[in-house]
């Protein structure tokens, strides 16, 4: 039940968010501050599953078509660059060339014998005295070796990579992935405690309690500027800042009249505030995340022109 | 315009540290409203959600026809709404809404209109009202201001008057919307003077002519046989002084505007010219020629006595007391070139506030005391202008061939003009506010020119 919550609110905050923008944008060209964005984390157990389950059937699949693959693309490759502009390279591997050594002799090898064989069986020996490596290698079954070192060097051109990745693949996933995850979980669980948490503010210095207000607040301040028809105060600036207290319901509607805070002073400052109280009525009801309906339940917007 | 927007916006910028230096100045004295930071300090109080400056928009309103008391009522009921709309839509700080979208009909001014029909139209402020003619003769005008996010009534008022005056009453209504709703006096209720054009460029007939703020009731106070220039009004309103090319050198005249009573003011040798008021009304200052040069003398009005201001081998001309009289600024070329100045109205030492390039003519001082307007011609262009008194803060409104002669509405927010676009065709009035927005041209029979407005007539 963890993960759904968490998947559907991210989800619905992507959403809202992205939709805001679109509305938002789209009727007007704001000179908007930009606010700081919200903070969304999709968190562990989530990210696990899915990078979990991802490899798993990413290594199922995978090995049947590489192969496949690699086999066919490596003989084209072979037959057109490597054998005309690249023996070098053929050469220069180590494995390769000791093979050839190999099976040159041994193919020269049984021809030879079979003359050897037919005209002096005294010779074998020298053979075997003048190359004792190969005569290591010897011992083992010709036949078989005709038909298991013919496909080897095939393999061995085309095998370097397929080694390593097989191996890659296996280890790292099980052991190094595991590790990296397990890791993530426990300083996570450090900081937020038991429960997983989807609020950035968490955590840091002055993190109280869940604080997702430049989301709301933003969502706020967008629908109640719509409304309001700010009075004209002339050139000069005389910094007016009027807030009130309001509570709302869970369907965004007011649920009292707004309170204001104190009262004004000059007849600008009363005319501007209420020029805020219209806008916060007449904007009702607002459109704010349910998530968070504990925190704007009870708020103070504040309308001003000083800049911060 | 591109240009102008990006000039204006570049002085906000530079406008902006001393603004804010301003703020802390005052933050620090405690003057501004200690709630927000206290409750900002204070903890545990509910999260603040600050919605900074919006840009502004003008206020959607709903002026209903009033409702005529009788139906012999209706024309004039039709007349006070329109004008009243006109007002407030030429002021450029409403909208008034299109009849044709209205949902409810007001019938009945003494009950609270159904508030969700003008929530419907996206109206924020409703004005109701009544006309209705008494038994006596006279014409009583009632009307209510409502809020509609509230359904609160902000003010009401009702008048008796002359039905002839029925265009004033509506004016007045429209100053008491205005000032309830920007927390700003109005304007409304007042007139302008002006120099009204008519006949071909050769042989252009000008007289003195008189006009409510709107452009209506226009009435001619001189036959157009002699030259008039540089009109102003007296603080009473009831009085205008200016000059006139007569027989001889041109003179300054003092008229009264209800009885067409005429005189000259004083009997100096040489031409006197670019008379105005003091604030009090009791005395003109004017310049007077002496030889190449011009001085500055303020004559008293009951005792006749005249004093010298100034005494410069320069053309001293233009003065314009501040609103409470004690300095005055004024145009001089003492520099070189005509440049502003400002100095005590006792005379004394003069300060230049102008520095820009070109040369600033024809300074006024605004009613709020706040800011001299003027006249600016630099780069082929003439320009209006306000400059702040200690010579900061210069905004140049409104360019182009040939603008000239601003004057301040009485609540010192919005500026007449004339503009000349050269050729055949004669100069026209002009309204700008003074953030530079909202430029309108104001209607008049004939071309004009050389406006100046009055004080408020209530």
């Amino acid at each position: 039940m963890k993960v759904d919550k968490t998947l559907v609110a991210s989800v619905a905050l992507h959403v809202l968010v992205i939709g805001w923008g679109l509305v938002s944008f789209s009727s007007k060209a704001f000179e908007s501050i930009p606010e700081e964005t919200l903070p969304v984390d999709i968190i562990s157990s989530d990210q696990l599953a899915k990078v979990t389950a991802g490899m798993k059937t990413g290594k199922k699949d995978n090995p049947k078509p590489l192969v496949e693959k690699v086999a066919e693309a490596k003989p084209a490759d072979d037959a057109v660059g490597k054998i005309s502009e690249k023996p070098p390279v053929v050469t220069d591997t180590s494995p390769p060339p000791v093979p050839k050594v190999e099976d040159k002799p041994v193919e020269k090898k049984p021809d030879p014998p079979k003359p050897v064989a037919e005209a002096k069986p005294k010779e074998e020996p020298k053979p075997v005295e003048k190359k004792p490596d190969p005569a290591k290698i010897d011992p083992i079954a010709e036949a078989i070796k005709k038909d298991e070192k013919k496909p080897p060097p095939k393999q061995a051109q085309a095998a370097p990579p397929k080694p390593p990745k097989p191996k890659a693949e296996r280890t790292f996933d099980e052991s190094k992935i595991a590790a990296l995850l397990d890791k993530r979980d426990p300083t996570r669980a450090a900081l937020t405690g038991a429960e997983l948490n989807s609020n950035a503010a968490l955590g840091l210095a002055h993190g109280k309690a869940a604080d997702n207000s430049a989301t709301w607040g933003s969502m706020f301040k967008e629908q109640v500027e719509r409304c309001w028809k700010k009075p004209y105060g002339g050139i000069e600036s005389q910094n007016p800042e009027v807030a009130f207290e309001i509570k709302l319901k869970r369907d965004g509607t007011l649920e009292g009249s707004p309170v204001p805070e104190g009262t004004p002073g000059t007849p600008y400052l009363r005319v501007y505030q209420e020029s805020a109280l219209r806008a916060i009525i007449e904007c009702q009801p607002y459109n704010l995340p349910a998530a968070f309906f504990d925190e704007w339940k009870y708020f103070a917007p504040v309308f001003t022109e000083r800049k911060t | 315009m591109t240009d102008k927007d990006g000039e204006d916006r570049l002085r906000q910028m530079l406008l902006r540290p001393s603004r804010r230096q301003i703020i802390s100045g005052m933050a620090s004295l405690g003057v501004l409203s200690g709630a927000g930071v206290r409750h900002a300090l204070a903890q545990g109080g509910p999260k603040r959600i600050v919605v900074p400056e919006g840009e502004f928009t003008p206020l959607p309103i709903a002026i209903p026809n009033f409702v005529p008391g009788t139906p012999a009522d209706t024309d004039v009921a039709i007349g006070v709404t329109q004008v009243i709309t006109n007002n407030l839509k030429r002021s450029g700080l409403f909208a008034p809404i299109d009849q044709a979208a209205y949902i409810e009909h007001i019938t009945n001014i003494d009950t609270a209109p159904q508030f969700a029909n003008w929530k419907t139209i996206n109206a924020q402020a409703l004005v109701t009202g009544r006309m209705t003619r008494q038994g006596d003769g006279r014409l009583k005008a009632e009307f209510r201001l409502w809020d509609v996010a509230t359904g609160q009534q902000l003010t009401g008022q009702q008048y008796f008057t002359s039905p002839e005056y029925w265009r004033r009453i509506a004016h007045i209504i429209s100053d008491q919307i205005y000032e309830r709703l920007t927390g700003e006096k109005g304007y409304f209720d007042s007139r302008v003077v002006f120099v009204d054009e008519s006949g071909s460029a050769q042989r252009r007939v000008k007289r003195l002519a008189l006009m409510d703020q709107d452009g209506a009731n226009v009435r001619y106070l001189t036959k157009g046989t002699d030259l008039v220039l540089t009109p102003r009004f007296s603080p009473s309103t009831q009085e205008i002084t200016y000059m006139e090319f007569g027989q001889g050198d041109p003179r300054v005249y003092l008229l009264n505007i209800e009885t067409g009573q005429r005189e000259i003011v004083g009997n100096f040798p040489g031409m006197s010219f670019s008379p105005r008021f003091s604030p009090d009304g009791q005395r003109i200052i004017m310049s007077l020629q002496q030889g190449g040069n011009s001085n500055l003398f303020v004559m008293d009005l009951r005792s006749k006595s005249t004093t010298r201001l100034t005494d410069t081998p320069a053309i001293d001309t233009s003065p314009s007391y501040a609103p409470d009289g004690s300095r005055l600024c004024f145009e001089s070329d003492r520099g070189g070139k005509p440049q502003i100045y400002v100095m005590p109205a006792t005379g004394g030492a003069a300060q230049r506030i102008s520095f820009g390039d070109g040369t600033y003519s024809t300074p006024v001082w605004s009613p709020r005391g706040d800011y001299i307007a003027f006249t600016k011609q630099g780069g082929g262009q003439f320009s209006i202008g306000i400059i702040k008194p200690d010579g900061s803060g210069e905004r140049i409104l409104t360019s182009g061939f040939h603008n000239e002669g601003p004057t301040f509405a009485p609540n010192g927010r919005v500026l007449m003009f004339f503009r000349d676009p050269g050729g055949n065709d004669g100069a026209s009035l002009f309204t700008v506010d003074i953030s530079g927005r909202n430029e309108l041209k104001v209607p008049t029979p004939g071309f004009a020119s050389d406006p100046a407005w009055s004080p408020l007539l209530s």
